[in-house]
């Protein structure tokens, strides 16, 4: 039987952010914006449901008088994504 | 790129594939500090050896130099600190594998500069002294006690570093660096000081100077593709 699709991955956004962040150990949101080509209003929504899913972790601090953000993978993120890639192999039987 | 859009599971596994290969793609040394170190390392290597073979000196101690390139190193890795707006699982690593082999060539100056002297003293204390007999009849000399060939553990330990961070970050110029820096090792155990400071430049070239160009010329070609 299929294992069902995480939907809060199955969403081209929201995978391309954990993609991007499961490959470093922290970005800013800028680099996540660069690599998208997401809009900021967009890609914050999609940020924002992630944070809440738990699958990522959101920094805001500041650096030289500039708000930054800095995102980074959670292990409950980590679980999901490879559980997630795991349900697509067998969906596609890799 | 659209949020909410549903895709097929092919699609997903590419759209992985693809930010994956973004991610990794994405960060290139500056190449700043292997051309600095690589740089000052070489030169002042290269005019020991010119002092020694042409019997000359200069109104300071070359090696000044290098303990000066700490300086414009520390501006350089808070420049870079800020540009950089992902950070790598294996950064830490490779940061702290330098910072260790920072630690460890001051340690290795302050041996050499120590050791010397406090033998000397004990020696004295214990009533003998370090003496150079010529066999050819000149009047014998009092000589103070040193490490023969100490630059080859230098060399030894300009590769070390080279080539952990060739290993993690997959960059053969270092990993050949490094290997070709072995061989001035083995080299120098067979020459005198002097030369030692010949191969530890060519050392210091092949582990930090020309990968440090290598790198430049892609962290070139990357802005110019990000503008």
């Amino acid at each position: 039987m299929f294992k069902e699709l995480d939907p809060i991955l199955h969403s081209q956004l929201r995978l391309a952010i954990m993609s991007l962040l499961i490959s470093v150990k922290e970005a800013e949101f800028t680099f996540i914006r660069e690599k998208t080509n997401a809009t900021a209003g967009n890609l914050s929504v999609q940020v924002q449901k992630l944070k809440d899913a738990g699958y990522i972790e959101v920094i805001k601090q500041f650096k030289d008088n500039y708000p930054q953000t800095t995102c980074k993978v959670t292990p409950i993120g980590l679980k999901a994504f490879e559980d997630y890639v795991k349900a697509l192999q067998q969906y596609l039987k890799v | 790129m659209a949020n909410e859009t549903k895709f097929s599971e092919q699609e997903s596994l590419q759209l992985i594939a693809e930010m994956i290969k973004k991610a990794k793609g994405s960060y290139h040394d500056t190449g700043i500090g292997s051309l600095l170190w690589g740089g000052v390392v070489s030169i002042a290597s290269l005019m020991n050896f010119l002092q020694r073979t042409y019997d000359f000196k200069l109104w300071f101690d070359i090696w000044w130099l290098v303990l000066a390139a700490i300086i414009p190193q520390v501006y350089i890795s808070i420049k870079e600190k800020k540009i950089q707006k992902a950070k790598q699982y294996d950064d830490d690593l490779v940061n702290s594998v330098w910072l260790v082999f920072g630690i460890s060539l001051f340690a290795m100056g302050f041996y050499q500069n120590i050791v010397p002297f406090q033998t000397e003293k004990l020696i004295a204390e214990e009533g003998w002294t370090l003496m150079k007999h010529f066999s050819d009849g000149r009047p014998d000399e009092v000589i103070r006690p040193f490490t023969p060939s100490l630059y080859s553990i230098y060399i030894l330990f300009y590769a070390f570093p080279t080539m952990v961070t060739g290993l993690v970050k997959k960059f053969n110029p270092m990993k050949y660096g490094a290997i070709i820096t072995y061989g001035l090792f083995l080299l120098s155990l067979f020459t005198e000081s002097r030369f030692d400071m010949l191969l530890g430049s060519i050392a210091a070239l092949v582990c930090w100077f020309i990968p440090g160009i290598i790198l430049r010329r892609k962290y070139l070609a990357q802005t110019r593709s990000n503008v």
